[in-house]
Parts: structure tokens; sequence; C-alpha cells
């Protein structure tokens, strides 16, 4: 009787890890039969509208036909949260999938571990067959020295948006340069709106965008031109104390330093923030019949006569984990020319980097996104400015911790300008070797 | 309010079981509504209109798209899976080493003690890549199971303490009585004591059941496929880069609320809320 | 030797799960390399680097502080609650129930409410401050504040466990100990100093080691709701070693962070079971 319960129960135990064991089997099933499907993975990061910006991607991948022996492919979208995470030990471990969209400086640091491949090719082919029809200067920006890290497919860039009823509201016109925007924000301070609208909470990095959109306004930013690290200038001083007059005057909120982008997208909805920073698809946040009182401004003046801004470029990159490269390649190409639909049907909310999408009827009506590429791209840049080209730290310092303080500090605005930027020259140098 | 404890009159009603009546029921309500503010917003969030939609003011419109557009139904079932699954092993392996715990003496206890002791302070968010190395290796990457795992593996040091915490209050004389009549220890340990322990094995398994229903930092790493997620991860596809859209995530928790707290109405009637409690105050 | 037998699948798990993780990390921690690669051998200098970095002496402070809280803010609370729920009441069990639920809510939700209801100046904590006087309270946006709230917070996802904890001594409580010290005069407090506290101490000191563990440890209450900001004022240990290692690309670094602070960690509950001992034998 007590062999009998002594068994019974350990049989229950071993039945129990054996049930573990099988799920692991299963799991190792699926995955060879995967490959047997013969597909490669192809994973999005959740861009543009978020639910329904998947739902279109996903349904574009499904109709991908692979042609001759090439692979097909399967959709996968993945999560913002914590994506290092998911991409650092995917490629530690070699699970990666084929291709991939992800965070801008991802594949700068990803081919220079040599995890990624170069897209070369790709490139090529869009020569070869006439298609390269990329904007100027997109394509350069993805070059580095072991070939283009990665294909662009939008750009995430930062305009000046303004609500022209709560201008009208303060009886004031739209900003031109620094001294005028002051004064705009002086009149809204007024009215008791915001006139410089940002994020800076330490798990966003939208109060990074706006500060280093200024310094390059100003003709700084945080690297010389040789490329290294240069946070302490006189150009990016004098942003500061630009930034730390708007404090002064409440045009930038306190409350700014903890908010998450979700929160100042809520206080533009409100209508408490009337001025800042934002993705060229910000209008699309708004009820319909909203949209139209947001509007873009023309790239503003420094104080120097300079005018600037910062972009990221979202990049496409083809892991060497691939069952076949020429289909990551073929899978890549055929993307990149029928993207288009994220554009038609509303779900991107950033600006495309092909002129045949650019020129696409509803884009073409669309006068705000049409200035941005007009008057902004020209003058925009990447957080590695002044840095040539950008590279693989970059990753560390678009969204570290450093960063965030960073922003936070010049919210607090107690701190003066130069030891700001000392701080963060210190910070950074830690993680840019 | 918090504080009632610490005044006199209120304290004379806490300690003596007689004297409560309806003027406590209305004290617990407001103390409860206190407490359950942010929860509240939680259901009030859960009825605001979805983004890019042009409905204005409360909906539970939130409810019917995500029942109809997502894949809530498959995340709740995966999540039920690993967390059960995940309870039951725990339980399972907990019980016997916290008899261990409760009824060995000795260096050998000692050091058992204090391994699992160490191994619980690791912080599992720091090792997540070799653990994802060691896990891909052997195929338990993107796998339920191999999640379940962790999560056994998460829960099974405070389990253990438990479990044993619980044995304490059991008297040693009821197995010594069984040993004599020739049980086994192992026999003793399933048939005396585990027999016994219904509301320690309860409190256990509802600590590894929450632990496992509510992370989403282990799941976000080791499940890459849709079909795979978790309620936790299911939620992430609100989480666009610069925005989220509240009204699906919150309406979303409120399908996720509903599990544990059925099965807390249910147990309530088999254990005091405070089984663990109850068992390592033992002694 | 069955005992021996029992304990095995336990320590079996606990070994193979956390053996190569573990392993792997020290080896990182003596390295200057980034997530993919090892990197040069460097013996001690990510230790003797956190050692000597200021961020790293503010983090442990605000650990300390944050675990305090956690433990002690919730375990009085907590208590009080329990004490609460003792007698029967009308509706006792249904309250119960419902104050369990912080411990329920998955804390990516419970997060966002709590962001939702402090964070802007339209929230409604911040308004009820202004209309009551408080004049501008900025909940997360000040240092001092966002380290009041995270607390705070981290008290409210707490106090259910300690309740539950808490709860089960109470009854445990033998009812006819009361009677006798009421027939010996004894008012509510000196019931509640000199039967509940002592009666309950093991439980009490248990929930406290176990609540100690879990604050040190707790990533996810506090970088969902501050993300250690604001200028790091609500960066504890494990948000610095975590943001070491995934946003810095500093492996070495944060898992040295992390041994140190379970390393002291250890020490400090060793302290404490000292203490349950003590407490067994009184």
């Amino acid at each position: 009787m007590n062999e009998f319960n002594a068994s019974r129960s350990s049989m229950t135990r071993r039945a129990f890890l054996g049930t573990t064991a099988a799920a692991a089997a299963a799991m190792t099933v699926g995955q060879k039969a995967a490959f047997g499907a013969e597909e490669i993975k192809f994973w999005d990061m959740v861009w543009g509208t978020g639910a329904s910006y998947t739902a279109a991607a996903k349904e574009l991948v499904g109709s991908y036909q692979p042609s001759g022996d090439n692979l097909g492919v399967r959709y996968q979208s993945i999560p913002w949260a914590n994506w290092y995470q998911t991409f650092t030990s995917a490629a530690a471990s070699r699970t990666t999938p084929a291709v991939s969209s992800g965070a801008a400086f991802l594949p700068f640091y990803f081919i220079e571990q040599g995890v990624i491949a170069p897209a070369d090719d790709v490139v090529a082919g869009f020569d070869k067959s006439g298609t390269n029809d990329f904007l100027p200067g997109v394509l350069d920006a993805m070059k580095t020295d072991k070939g283009y890290a990665a294909m662009p497919w939008s750009m995430d860039l930062r305009v000046i948006w303004v609500r022209k009823s709560l201008l009208e509201k303060a009886g004031v016109e739209a900003p031109t340069d620094w001294q005028s925007f002051i004064k705009v924000g002086e009149a809204l301070k007024k009215i008791d709106v915001v006139g410089l609208g940002l994020a800076g909470g330490s798990t966003t990095t939208d109060g990074q965008h706006t500060v280093s959109a200024l310094m390059i306004n100003n003709g700084g930013g945080l690297f010389a031109t040789d490329g290294t690290l240069d946070c302490v200038t006189d150009r990016n001083i004098e942003t500061l104390d630009f930034l730390n007059e708007l404090v002064r005057k409440g045009i930038i909120d306190p409350y700014a330093a903890s908010y998450t982008s979700d929160n100042v997208t809520r206080d533009w909805l409100s209508g408490r923030v009337g001025m800042g920073f934002g993705q060229t698809g910000l209008d699309k946040n708004f009820p319909t019949d909203q949209q139209s009182d947001l509007t873009v401004i023309s790239p503003i003046k420094s104080t120097r006569g300079d005018m600037g801004t910062v972009y990221y470029i979202n990049p496409l990159m083809m892991f060497k984990t691939t069952a076949s490269q020429p289909s990551s390649e073929a899978f890549l190409t055929w993307y990149l020319d029928n993207m288009k639909v994220f554009w038609e049907k509303g779900v991107a909310i950033d600006v495309p980097v092909r002129k045949s999408i650019a020129d696409l009827p509803n884009l073409k009506q669309n006068a705000n996104l049409q200035k941005s590429i007009a008057e902004w791209q020209p003058v925009g840049k990447t957080i590695g400015a002044q840095a040539p080209r950008p590279f693989g730290a970059l990753n560390a310092v678009d969204g570290g911790g450093a960063g965030a303080a960073f922003i936070q500090q010049i919210i607090e605005g107690k701190t003066a300008s130069k030891q700001i930027l000392e701080t963060l020259q210190a910070a950074l140098e830690k993680v840019v070797k | 309010m918090t504080t009632s404890a610490a005044t006199a009159p209120r304290t004379a009603a806490a300690l003596d079981p007689r004297r409560a009546g309806l003027g406590r029921t209305f004290a617990a309500a407001i103390v409860t509504l206190v407490m359950l503010g942010p929860i509240l917003a939680v259901f009030w969030l859960a009825l605001r209109p979805r983004l890019y939609t042009d409905i204005t003011g409360p909906t539970l419109e939130t409810f019917g798209y995500i029942f109809a557009n997502t894949d809530i139904l498959l995340w709740l079932k995966n999540s039920a899976m690993v967390s059960i699954l995940a309870t039951i092993v725990s339980v399972m392996v907990a019980a016997p080493a916290g008899y261990v715990l409760s009824r060995g003496r000795g260096g050998a206890v000692s050091a058992y003690s204090l391994f699992i002791f160490v191994v619980q302070s690791f912080p599992v968010v720091v090792f997540v890549i070799p653990l994802f190395i060691m896990f891909a290796s052997v195929g338990l990457v993107d796998s339920l199971g191999g999640v379940a795992i962790i999560y056994v593996a998460s829960s099974i040091a405070v389990a253990c303490w438990m479990m044993s915490a619980y044995f304490d209050t059991i008297p040693v004389t009821l197995e010594e009585a069984a040993w004599i009549d020739g049980c086994s220890v192992f026999g003793g340990f399933v048939r005396i004591v585990l027999r016994n322990s219904l509301p320690g094995v309860l409190s256990t398994a509802i600590y590894s059941f929450l632990l496992a229903w509510n992370d989403y930092l282990v799941a976000l790493v080791f499940l890459r496929s849709d079909d795979r997620f978790t309620l936790p991860i299911g939620l992430q596809t609100f989480f666009q880069q610069n925005q989220t859209d509240w009204g699906p995530v919150m309406a979303c928790a409120v399908v996720m609320l509903a599990p544990p707290v059925v099965i807390f109405a249910l147990l309530n009637r088999f254990f005091s809320i405070g089984g663990i409690g109850g068992s390592l105050a033992g002694r | 030797m069955t005992l021996a037998g029992l304990a095995l699948p336990a320590v079996v798990l606990m070994a193979v799960v956390n053996a190569y993780p573990v392993v792997y990390a020290g080896i990182q921690a003596l390295h200057d390399g980034d997530l993919l690669n090892l990197g040069n051998f460097v013996g001690l200098a990510n230790f003797r680097d956190a050692l000597t970095d200021p961020l790293f002496w503010r983090s442990a402070r605000f650990t300390v502080v944050f675990s305090l809280c956690g433990v002690f803010g919730s375990w009085l609370l907590g208590f009080a609650l329990a004490l609460m729920l003792k007698p029967n009441f009308p509706g006792k069990s249904v309250f119960k129930i419902l104050l369990l639920l912080p411990w329920i809510v998955p804390i990516v939700v419970s997060s966002m409410s709590w962001n939702w209801l402090t964070a802007t100046p339209d929230s409604l904590l911040p308004v009820l401050a202004r209309d009551f006087g408080f004049g501008r309270v900025m909940f997360l946006a000040d240092p001092t504040m966002a380290m009041i709230t995270v607390c705070l917070f981290k008290i409210w996802i707490s106090y259910p466990f300690m309740m539950m904890m808490m709860s089960g001594a109470l009854e445990g409580i033998e009812p006819n100990l009361y009677e006798a010290a009421r027939v010996d005069g004894a008012n509510s407090r000196q019931q509640l100093r000199y039967i509940v506290l002592p009666m309950t101490a093991r439980s009490t000191y248990i929930a406290w080691i176990l609540m100690a563990m879990f604050s040190v440890n707790d990533f996810a209450t506090i970088y969902l709701l501050t993300g250690g900001g604001p200028v790091d004022s609500t960066t504890s240990l494990i948000v610095l070693a975590y943001r070491s290692v995934f946003q810095d690309f500093r492996p070495g670094y944060g898992v040295a962070i992390s041994f140190l602070m379970t390393g002291a960690l250890v020490t400090l509950s060793i302290i404490l079971f000292r203490q349950i001992r003590k407490a067994n034998i009184a």
C-alpha cells in the first residue's frame, strides 16, 4: 500500500516533467516543420498606428509569392517594449530571423559585430532595374566600412508642429527663429498653453529627439566631425541656454521631466500643448475633424542663423542566420517595392523614403508631409551629428540612461548649461568606446 | 484609515470577533474604495474609445474590438496553460523539498536552505541573456514549456518556504505513529503530512500562479510567435512607439483580472486568506 | 536518504536553471565586452568601477529606501487591513478578495493606471492636490516626489501579500488568549502589544525577509513607473544593472552590480535569519 502510494506520486511527478519535455519537443518539431515548409522569418516592430499597421503588414507579407527557388516568408510582430533584449538575446543565441525591421542604429551595431549581411546587392538590384528612387542622402546614411548596413524603409523626421487655433487665440504668428519662438511661447504661456511640448521621462527618447533637433538646429551635435564625442561645445551651450530660457519662462512644462510619449500626445490632444517637435504623422492621433488644426511650420533659424533637425532612418536588415541569403534579398526587394500600401492605407506615420511613395496622390495632398519632405528633410541629421556617418555605439546613446538624465536636468533648469553637457560627456564616454 | 490598528477603540473591535457589525462593513467599504482607486481607473480607462476612431465619450466598443480583432482568447489559453503547468510543477517540487526543510536537521539541511536563499536572490532580469542562450541550445525558446520552467525556477524558493512553514504546524508525532505502523518516510509524507496540508498547498499554488500569470519580462524575451503569446505580451501589441492604445489595453486587463478573481472567490471557502501566514505563524 | 531524495527535484531544477547563467554572468563580470563578445579580461575592474561610481552609491541608497518602504510600509498597511478583516461582519469575504486586487492586476497595467492618475497637471491627483491647497505637486517629475510616489506604488502593490501573511498569523492565535487577557483587565492596546505582536512575530520576520528579497530585486515596479528618473532619483541597483546591460551594452558592469547587490542581500538576510531563530527560542 505504501509502495503503491509512493510510486503513484513519483509517477505523477515524472509525468509532469514529461509534459514539460513534451512541450519542449513539440517546440523543436515546430521549428523543424517551419524549415521543412521552406519559410524564412520576417520580424517587424509595431510601427505607425500600431494594431492596424501590424494587420496591414501581416496581410502584405501574406501576399508574398516567392519566385523561383526562393523561400516563402512568415511575418512576426515584435513589441517595442525591451526590444534591445529581444534582439541581443536572439543575436547571442543565433536565433535571429532572416529579415527584420528595428530601431535606427541597431544595424550599425550588428554589422560591426558581423551578425547581419550588408545590403549592397539589394542596392545594386535597385540601381540595375532603374528603380532607385530613394530620397537624397537616405541610402548614404546606411553606408559603413562593411557596406550598406541595412535598407531604409521610412524616416522618423522631427518637425515643428503648431496648433493654429491656439496660436490665433494667443494672437501670434508661427515663429521663424529662436527669438520669435520665445515670443510665441510667452504668448501661449499667457493662455496656459505649453510652447514646447516634449516627453522627458526615462522610458522614452522623445525629449532627446527634441533637444538633439535643437542642437543640430544650431549647427551642433554630440559628436565632432571626426566622429569623436564632443558634447561641450559653444554651439551646444547656446542651445542649452536657449532651452533654459524656455524653462525659466514656463514655455517648457516642468511636468515634462517624467512624461511618457503617450502623456505628451494626450496633452497635444487636450490642447494643453500648442507647439513642439513631433513625428510627421502627429496629426493622425487626432480625430479627423481636428486634424486640420495642426500645421507643420518651416524650419526655424537659430541665433547663429542655422537650420536643422534630427531624423531617424527606420531600417530593414538581413541577418546571417537566414536559411537562404538570396531569399532574404528577394523578399527585401519585393517588400520595399510593395510597402506603399502602408501610406495608401494611412497606417504609416513616418516619412516615406522613396519618391514613388512620396508622390502617391493622397500624400501629395498632405501639405504637412510635403512641407516636411521639402523643407525639413534636407536640413536633417542623425543623433550622430556632426560625425560623418552613424555607428554602432549610437545605440547606447539613443535611449540610454545618460540621455534621459541629460534631458531631465535641462527641464529641471537648475544646472548651468556647460555643467549639464560635461555630465553628459562623462556619461557617454563610458558607453562610446 | 490605514493606521486604524493604532487607535484603541478600533483595535478593540479588531481583536474582538463579537463586536463588529455593519459599522465595520461601512469602514471596510471606504478603505477598500481608497485602496482600489487605481483599479477603478483601469475599469474607467477600459471604456475609452480606441485611437484613430472618431468615437468620443465612454464606450464598450473596446471590449467588442478585442474579442473580434485580437487573439485574446488564444492569449488567455496560453496564459492559463503556462500558469497552471508552472503552478502544478512548482507545488509538486516544492512540497517534498519543503518537507525536508521542515523536518530535516543538521548541516546539510542548513546548507540546502542557504542554497535556496541564494538562488532566490539572483535577479532573473540581469541573467536573461545567458538563460536565453542556454534555453535556445536545447530548443526551449519560443515554447510555453520553456517559459513555464523559468516560472517554476523563479517561484520554487518561496514555494519551498511556504510549504515548509505549513508543515511546521503539523505535529511530527502524527508521522511517527505512521512510521511505527510500518509506513515509509515518503509514505508518511504523502499520506499524513500532505493530506493535511490543503491550505498550505493552495497558498503556495496561488503564489506560483500569480507569479506566472502576471509575468511579462520573461515572456517578452522568450516568446516570439503570435500563437504562443501570453496575455501580458498580447497587451504589448497595443503599445506603439509613441503612444499607447489605452482602451484595448485596459479592456484586456479587465479580462485578465477575471480568472484569478474567480479562483480566489472559489477557493475562499477552503482556506482563510492567510493560509500561508497561518502556517508560518505556527509553533 | 529518503529526505535527500525528496529534496532532490528542487535542487536539480534550481541548479540546472541557474548554474549556467550564473557562471556565464560571472565570467562576463570579469570582462569588458558587449552583449555579443566577451571582450578582454579585466579582472575586478568592473567591481572597482561600480564601487567608485557615485551613481552606484546613489542607487544603493535608493534601493535601501525603496526596500525599507516596501517591507515596513506594506507590512503596516497589510497588518492593519488584516486586523480590520479579522472579525466577522457582513461582506467580509468580498472585501478580502477586493483588497487582493492590487496584487492580481498585472504590473504593466497598474503602472499605466498610476501614471494616468499622477503624471500630467490634468491628472486626478495633481488636480486634487491643487484643490486642497498644496499648490503644484509633481508626483513623478520632481525627483523627491518621484521617490515618494514609487515607494507608495510599491507599498500598494505589496500590501496584499502582507495582508495574506498577517491574517493567517492572526488566525493562528487561540481566541481564549484574548479572553484570558480581558479577564486580567488588559485593554486593546495591551492585547495588541502583549498577545498579537509576539504571537505573530515569526510570520512577521518571514514576511519581512521575503519582502526585502522581492523589493531589492524588484525591477518592474520602478522601471514601468519612472524608468529610474527623473535625473536618476529613482534608479535602484537593479534598474542600474539592467540599464548597464541592455541600454549601455556594458554587461560586465551590469552583472558586477547585480553580484554586489546579491551579496549584500544574502548577507543581510542571514543576519535576519538569526533573528528568526532567536524569536523562535523566545
